[in-house]
């Protein structure tokens, strides 16, 4: 995933020209523009042929789909919908899909909070050259392959979240209890655990989140802006109650692709979350998340048929969730540019 | 309204040696002009004379456009809105604008129009007053007095204009910039937005930028014309449009400029 | 108006263009403040980036020696030659393949569907993008390895590869096609031009700058991609001789090596992340470099 293609892709959606882009004409009459459903006409079917490749993507989903509802068949799981993972008596995922939502939900927080201001800084308080200068690296975040992200994170990041940052946090939040880490729930030196695992996907959800509502601000027509000045609002103030309002529906549909992004995360993930399959017993604790355990768990799939439909039926969550957050996130772009050409 | 007449004797707004430059091109050169109290004033021209450009430096607005340099003074009440010591947020308080296309925002017609007071956290009750003067001055408040909670956006192009003047003199300006506001109107919307004007200019400065000769006629007191960024005259709204001296001025009246 | 009189009464007085009332300080200081703080928050994606970047160069260039780059023999440990060169063998593969199915469905998509079916693969082609990698994987983990028996090697991976890539390739092939000015298409079609004559002599020319850069684009996601791979293919110790020999690609030296303990290993990780963050980044700039010609020329196109 490459969450930079993905916004620049959907952003400049192909233009809709005034009366809508019309086919190329069937083969059989190239001068004429011929009717795609000429009745009789054999040559007027090879336009359909066109949908052979054009819907390979969409049979890779169908074949996703159906591959993995067809090998959740195999073989049935006591527990599985349970909180208890005890290979082979009790199959309770629960653990995973408690683990992916604690760190694709704070990891979101937290990338929409600088996201907004980073979006906000470039399209409002930063001169147009500064901000040419400064977004490419934001987009930049999004090439680094997540395996890099796994490997730095590990040896430079997890020892200072391990010795420095993860105690002190647990001294000056004692009176929360799940942020205080206890004899039982020790805080581990190398730093492996939630906060690690949060701040590295933050920073894989940055760019996506950014872009988005980058391009959402962007979308806000300039009279608006200027009727707002006009009127002696301050820049924060047109941004906080016209600029927000007039592009929340791409501010949400960031919300949704950034949370898809964080959801799905694998190897970073996988590398420093610390792989221990509980609900994490502090805010310090280690823990495994749905996309984490399927990737490290499937040597076992290969020889045991129970092994390979727990992690079957686990693909099965983890997909409908992210279809589920994808759609509805791709709707709200797809309304917002339609309210857009419906003007203002 | 009491107590709205200009402090002392000068006017309340004035241009003083005002030159904007944008990437070494000249878009208005060393104008100077005064704005009467409560009258309007109308500044005509042929596209790309500078008058948009000129509206637009007298409240600040120019600085939102990169590369554009304004030299020389515009003063409000004798004070310099280019000074440094002057934040451009209050200036446009005290002058406000509304715009060629209407640009309402997407809420309600009352939390548009209340949207400069909420800036200010005025008290609700204030605001309930402010907000039917404000449309009750503007002429929409008749129209939309039963349901003020309905979205802005499903007004009439008219109404919504109307709606941003309202907004605009919620916030009591002494000012009111129309940059072209009835060009994207019909002519009913526009003659109902004619009669506004005619109402308002008797308490406060209005400058309406327009291209249409016929509409300065009607609704203004004085005219300026500006012609490649130079003001070429000024005057009584009869004397100029009747009698004017100079040739250029004689040739877009008579409509002989695209 | 007698209240709204009252009103006009209490409001400041709209002379002064100097207003030092607490709440429009405290206006003009908040969105000062803002002016100020936003711009910092780069310093969140920056900081990263150079410490990343920092960090495993000075780790590994003192130690990097042509030797290691290019040797493919199985038995010097610290060679990086042979998941090096397999991970462009892997990548060629899925290259060809991304392009070949993302080229001809980003035509078809573009120039041939009618609007409905054209929506259906837009769409299908953004769910892609948007499914998880290991979701992918385990399609070809499911298909490849297990029911058509490939088992855990160099094929298995670079077919599930090329999955992630070709949404990348379609999308931009019906991007580009997509945005090709309305007159130049109607001047070749009313000219006489047949469609595919169109698409071939007219369009391809055209948007080939676009598509180059979502080729190159799909590339960078692909050499990045790890658990994919690493649960479709087995490790091998030799450059694949066949496309059914086990192979190995530098992102799972990392995903093997980090955790080791042993410093050697742990070096071989870090410095095959360097590899991959140089092609990566490399790949980077030369799409930026590409897209920022191609606009120009785009300009060009509709003056």
């Amino acid at each position: 995933m490459h969450p930079v293609a993905e916004v620049v892709l959907d952003a400049s959606a192909p233009p809709s020209e005034p009366g809508g882009r019309q086919p190329l004409p069937s083969p059989s009459s190239p001068r004429n523009g011929g009717s795609p459903s000429a009745p009789g006409s054999l040559l007027a079917w090879l336009r359909y042929t066109a949908l052979v490749p054009a819907l390979i993507p969409a049979g890779i989903i169908v074949a996703i789909v159906w591959t993995i509802t067809y090998a959740s068949r195999l073989t049935s799981l006591p527990g599985f919908f349970s909180f208890n993972w005890a290979p082979t008596s009790s199959w309770g995922i629960g653990v995973f899909v408690v683990g992916s939502f604690m760190t694709a939900v704070p990891a979101l927080f937290f990338s929409m909070l600088v996201g907004l201001g980073l979006a906000v800084a470039s399209t409002t308080y930063l001169p147009r050259l500064a901000a040419s200068l400064l977004d490419p690296f934001v987009d930049l975040l999004a090439g680094i392959p997540s395996v890099i992200y796994g490997i730095w994170g590990y040896v430079v990041i997890g020892p200072y979240f391990g010795l420095t940052l993860n105690p002190w946090l647990s001294a000056h939040l004692q009176f929360l209890p799940w942020f205080h880490a206890t004899k039982a729930a020790p805080i581990n030196t190398l730093g492996l655990g939630l906060p690690l695992a949060i701040f590295v996907l933050t920073l894989m959800a940055l760019p996506i989140t950014t872009l988005l509502i980058r391009d959402s601000l962007r979308a806000v027509p300039r009279e608006l802006w200027e009727s707002g000045l006009a009127l002696g609002a301050t820049r924060w103030e047109v941004l906080r109650r016209v600029a927000f309002p007039y592009s929340r529906r791409g501010i949400m549909s960031a919300a949704f692709l950034g949370f898809g992004r964080a959801f799905g995360e694998t190897v970073a993930v996988a590398m420093l979350i610390g792989s221990t399959a509980q609900i994490p017993p502090s805010f310090y604790g280690t823990g495994y998340t749905m996309a984490a355990a399927m990737f490290e768990l499937i040597d076992s799939a290969y020889t045991s048929a129970q092994w390979l439909s727990v992690l079957t039926e686990m693909a099965i969550v983890l997909l409908a969730i992210s279809l589920l957050v994808n759609v509805a996130g791709r709707r709200l772009v797809i309304s917002l540019s339609t309210t857009e050409v419906a003007g203002v | 309204m009491s107590g709205e007449g200009p402090v002392g004797n000068g006017p309340i707004l004035s241009v003083d040696h005002l030159t904007v430059t944008a990437k070494g091109k000249t878009l208005l050169d060393d104008i100077s002009l005064d704005f009467a109290s409560n009258s309007l004033t109308a500044v005509v021209g042929p596209s790309g004379c500078g008058k948009t450009t000129l509206v637009r430096s007298l409240n600040r607005m120019t600085e939102l456009t990169p590369g554009l340099r304004v030299k020389g003074a515009v003063n409000y009440l004798g004070q310099n809105i280019y000074d440094r010591s002057v934040n451009p947020v209050l200036v446009r308080r005290r002058i406000g604008m509304v715009f060629q296309r209407p640009t309402v925002f997407p809420n309600s017609i009352y939390e548009n129009a209340a949207f400069g007071l909420r800036l200010v956290h005025e008290e609700e009750g204030k605001i309930d007053i402010a907000v039917r003067h404000a449309l009750t001055r503007a002429g929409l408040w008749d129209e939309v007095k039963d349901d003020l909670e309905r979205p802005a956006l499903s007004l009439s192009g008219g109404q919504q204009q109307r709606l941003c003047i309202a907004r605009a003199l919620a916030v009591r300006p002494r000012v009111l910039l129309l940059d072209e506001p009835t060009s994207a109107l019909d002519p009913g919307s526009t003659q109902r937005l004619e009669e506004t004007m005619e109402h308002l200019k008797e308490e406060m400065v209005l400058v309406l930028v327009t291209h249409n000769v016929g509409q300065a006629a009607r609704v203004s007191d004085r005219v300026a014309f500006l012609h490649t960024g130079h003001l070429v005259e000024m005057g009584e709204t009869e004397e100029i449009l009747e009698r004017p001296k100079d040739p250029l001025t004689q040739q877009f009246i008579t409509g002989r400029f695209p | 108006m007698a209240a709204a009189g009252a009103l006009v009464a209490e409001l400041p007085p709209a002379d002064v263009l100097i207003d030092r009332s607490a709440r429009t300080r405290f206006r003009l200081g908040f969105d000062r403040a803002m002016s100020w703080l936003t711009p910092l928050l780069f310093l969140v994606a920056i900081v990263p980036i150079l410490d990343m970047v920092y960090y495993i160069s000075r780790k590994v260039v003192p130690t990097l020696t042509w030797n290691i780059i290019t040797s493919t023999n199985p038995y010097q440990t610290d060679a990086l030659g042979v998941p090096l060169q397999t991970t462009f063998y892997l990548i060629g593969l899925s290259t060809a393949l991304a392009v070949a199915f993302g080229l001809l469905g980003g035509i078809a998509t573009a120039e041939l569907l009618p609007e409905r079916w054209a929506n259906v693969a837009r769409t299908s082609a953004n769910l892609l993008v948007g499914t998880p990698s290991i979701i992918i994987g385990y399609l070809g983990y499911l298909a490849f390895v297990l029911y058509f028996g490939w088992g855990l090697v160099f094929l298995s991976g670079a077919v599930t590869l090329s999955f992630f890539m070709t949404p990348y390739v379609f999308r931009t092939a019906d991007l580009a096609f997509s945005s090709i000015p309305r007159h130049i298409r109607e001047a070749a079609l009313g000219n006489g031009a047949a469609p595919s004559q169109y698409i071939l002599r007219v369009g391809l020319p055209i948007a080939f700058p676009q598509i180059l850069t979502g080729v190159f684009l799909a590339m960078a996601i692909g050499i990045g991609e790890t658990a994919p791979l690493v649960i479709t293919m087995e490790p091998g110790v030799l450059v694949p001789s066949n496309v059914f020999s086990p192979a190995i690609v530098l992102t799972e030296v990392i995903w093997e090596n980090f955790t080791s303990g042993e410093p050697l290993l742990v070096l071989k990780a870090f410095q095959a992340a360097f590899l991959l963050l140089v092609i990566v980044l490399a790949l980077n700039v030369i799409v930026r470099v590409i897209s920022a010609r191609y606009q120009k020329r785009l300009e060009g196109l509709y003056q």
